[in-house]
């Protein structure tokens, strides 16, 4: 059971800003992604999920083998797809109960129960230290940014994705929220599923230490290693990777 | 006898109503609202016998017999049914309070409408029948609602509506008027007056529920509320149908401490057109108003929302604030939200915005990453959208009723939603 990017080529009306990215990600593995602002680490991850904005011009994207290039957001979802934004968006009117309601139902066939639903969230809610109140709130509607990131691994760990993208989760949370944040995602990582955790600091990977670290540059993986890249990484900057990518292009 | 002070009003109103031309409505940009296509002639007021049982369409949409402090049903030109649950209070047809409570009645009849604002508004002073009074005595606190229900249901039908509803100082009560038609086939004119006189220190929660089918009812309304010293209205008017509305909602902050809480929707399909304009006028200082107003529209439907604040001289330390929304749902709608202040006098804090707007892409792609399909995300975010206005009716039972309709609006219109938004992506 696989996540396959396979010679992925993205553009915005502007530009191109993925080159041919591959990366493989085997449930039970951790990667991380690493790379400055700008190197395509985000555009990558609203590629996979069928970010409208983006549109992909050559390449593909297999989940467990079945081709979801061409795939709407919610058929990439309920085929065991997830992605924790970097800005979630703002859903007014729309409790934080009710939409995860709706995301757990949108890939059953019958309704969740409304006890076995209750059972589910207040034992996430509790992983993940979030008070009870929390769930009548409009979703992110005046969120703090700790807050919506909460949001996020609360909806992951409702939804037990196969895959799951973290899109600079780490970034705008304090030590004890990233801790939280880290301590859910080691919570539900395990043999049955995947993660690629996109970040630009090395801070999250502490906590959660990945099997692969890829870094990316300028929309292209340049270099690929285990979690000692991201030690390296830490000890000496981007400037780094891109002296090296200079070196082997001259 | 009918007592003179309407009589005398009926005959002034009558010359006004016959020398008036059917006047056109025109604003800059693209808005005219005009009757052009109203053949005014045919229509004729209907009269009809009392009834022992609730038309269908009126017991659908109130919540149980018996859920109410009173209720009042004009059919056409007559009171129809009406029932008084409560003893302290007084609601009955406003011809039979003429007689029976002049003294209640003339120093508030007409005080804050007048027959000379236009030809509609003349109309409904010269020829009102049946009618609709509500008075709610000093320091009684009702549990339940006074219901009023406007009904509609034959093609030809000219209803003339006048509702007058007092509430005494310090008494607190919910006042819901509905305004009702089954699908009919051919013309129907409601043209009425309401006006709500809140005394000091009471409390009003007041509904407006406009759905007029799918016909061709034509609405031509104002509608106006006074608020007394250091009382509280909190007014919700909904708009879910109706071939032509043209209202005015007016309410006015009149005497210190007074408060108003203003919260509107509408959701226009088909070829409706509609054309509102609210006004807060805060006619004393240390007043307070918040009111927000959203609409959505599909298919070819037309609105206009115009809200304007007016903070008249002397009205100092006055606090209060406008925001409106308006959502297009379809290529061939066409809408506008504007909002509007007049500050006359200094120190006072008045604030004001309108968007019009159409639904956010990053939201819909948010939701649909959550497995949630595009119709879905869409009915969802156009319901959340609506929720902060629904939630203040404070009534569950009325609450439901609005995101029944809602969800059947876009349930209707989900083919034309999806092509506009997919086009769009």
């Amino acid at each position: 059971m696989t996540l396959e990017i396979q010679n992925l080529h993205a553009r915005t009306e502007e530009r191109e800003i993925l080159h041919g990215v591959d990366l493989v990600v085997r449930k039970g593995e951790t990667h991380a992604l690493m790379g400055p602002n700008g190197s395509g680490k985000s555009t990558l991850a609203n590629s996979l999920m069928g970010n409208p904005t983006y549109e992909i011009t050559d390449g593909r994207v297999l989940l467990n083998g079945e081709d979801l290039t061409e795939a709407d957001p919610d058929e990439r979802a309920r085929a065991g797809l997830f992605m924790a934004f970097q800005y979630p968006a703002t859903i007014p009117g729309v409790s934080v109960a009710n939409f995860l309601r709706m995301a757990v139902n949108a890939r059953r066939e019958e309704p969740i129960k409304v006890k076995e639903f209750g059972g589910l969230l207040k034992e996430n809610m509790e992983m993940l230290r979030i008070s009870r109140d929390f769930t009548s709130r409009y979703l992110n509607e005046g969120f703090s940014g700790g807050e919506k990131k909460r949001a996020e691994i609360l909806q992951l760990a409702m939804l037990q994705p196969d895959f799951a993208v973290l899109d600079e989760t780490d970034s705008g949370l304090d030590i004890d929220a990233l801790r939280i944040v880290a301590d859910g995602v080691n919570e539900m990582r395990g043999a049955e599923r995947g993660f690629l955790i996109i970040t630009h600091y090395t801070r999250i990977l502490g906590l959660v230490r990945p099997d692969f670290v890829h870094i990316m540059l300028d929309g292209r993986i340049v270099r690929e290693g285990g979690s000692e890249l991201a030690d390296e990484l830490e000890d000496k900057g981007y400037e780094w990777v891109r002296e090296g990518v200079a070196a082997r292009a001259g | 006898m009918p007592a003179s002070f309407v009589e005398d009003r009926r005959r002034a109103a009558l010359e006004v109503y016959e020398r008036e031309p059917v006047p056109t409505w025109r604003r800059s940009g693209f808005w005219t609202t005009t009757l052009r296509k109203l053949r005014l002639d045919e229509l004729e007021p209907r009269h009809y016998e009392p009834v022992e049982e609730l038309p269908d369409i009126v017991r659908d949409h109130l919540q149980g017999d018996e859920e109410h402090a009173a209720l009042l049903v004009q059919r056409g030109a007559s009171t129809i049914y009406s029932h008084v649950a409560d003893e302290r209070i007084v609601v009955m047809p406003l011809e039979r309070a003429v007689e029976e409570h002049p003294e209640l009645v003339e120093p508030w009849f007409m005080k804050r409408l007048s027959h000379e604002e236009g030809k509609f508004q003349a109309a409904s002073a010269a020829l009102w029948t049946g009618g609709a009074f509500v008075h709610v005595p000093r320091d009684v606190q009702l549990e339940r609602p006074i219901q009023v229900v406007w009904l509609i249901d034959e093609p030809g039908t000219a209803q003339y509506a006048h509702t007058l509803a007092l509430v005494g100082e310090f008494a607190e009560c919910a006042i819901r008027e509905y305004c009702l038609a089954p699908p009919i086939e051919g013309q129907a004119l409601h043209a009425g007056g309401f006006e709500l006189y809140a005394r000091p220190g009471s409390h009003v929660r007041l509904a407006h529920y406009q759905d007029w089918g799918p016909g061709e009812v034509h609405d031509i309304s104002t509608k106006r509320v006074e608020i007394g010293r250091d009382a509280r209205v909190q007014w919700v008017p909904v708009h879910l149908g109706g071939h032509l509305t043209k209202q005015r909602l007016d309410i006015i902050t009149a005497e210190q401490g007074s408060d108003m809480r203003h919260t509107g929707m509408y959701f226009t399909e088909r070829e409706e057109h509609l054309d509102l304009f609210t006004s807060d006028k805060h006619e004393e200082g240390h007043t307070t108003g918040d009111t927000i107003w959203k609409g959505a529209l599909t298919g070819e439907s037309r609105a206009s929302y115009e809200g304007l604040i007016h903070i008249v001289p002397g009205a100092q330390e006055t606090n209060t604030y406008l925001q409106t929304h308006s959502m297009l749902l379809s290529p061939k709608a066409k809408g506008d939200a504007i909002p509007s202040l007049i500050v006359e006098t200094d120190n006072v804090s008045a604030s004001h915005g309108g968007t019009v707007g159409e639904l956010d892409e990053e939201q819909i792609f948010y939701m649909m990453t959550r497995g949630i399909s595009r119709a879905e995300a869409v009915r969802t975010l156009v319901e959340g959208y609506f929720e902060e206005v629904v939630q203040r009716l404070e009534d569950p039972g009325l609450e439901a009723l609005v995101r029944r309709r809602i969800a059947d609006k876009l349930r209707g219109a989900e083919e034309q939603v999806r092509e506009f938004i997919g086009e769009r992506s």
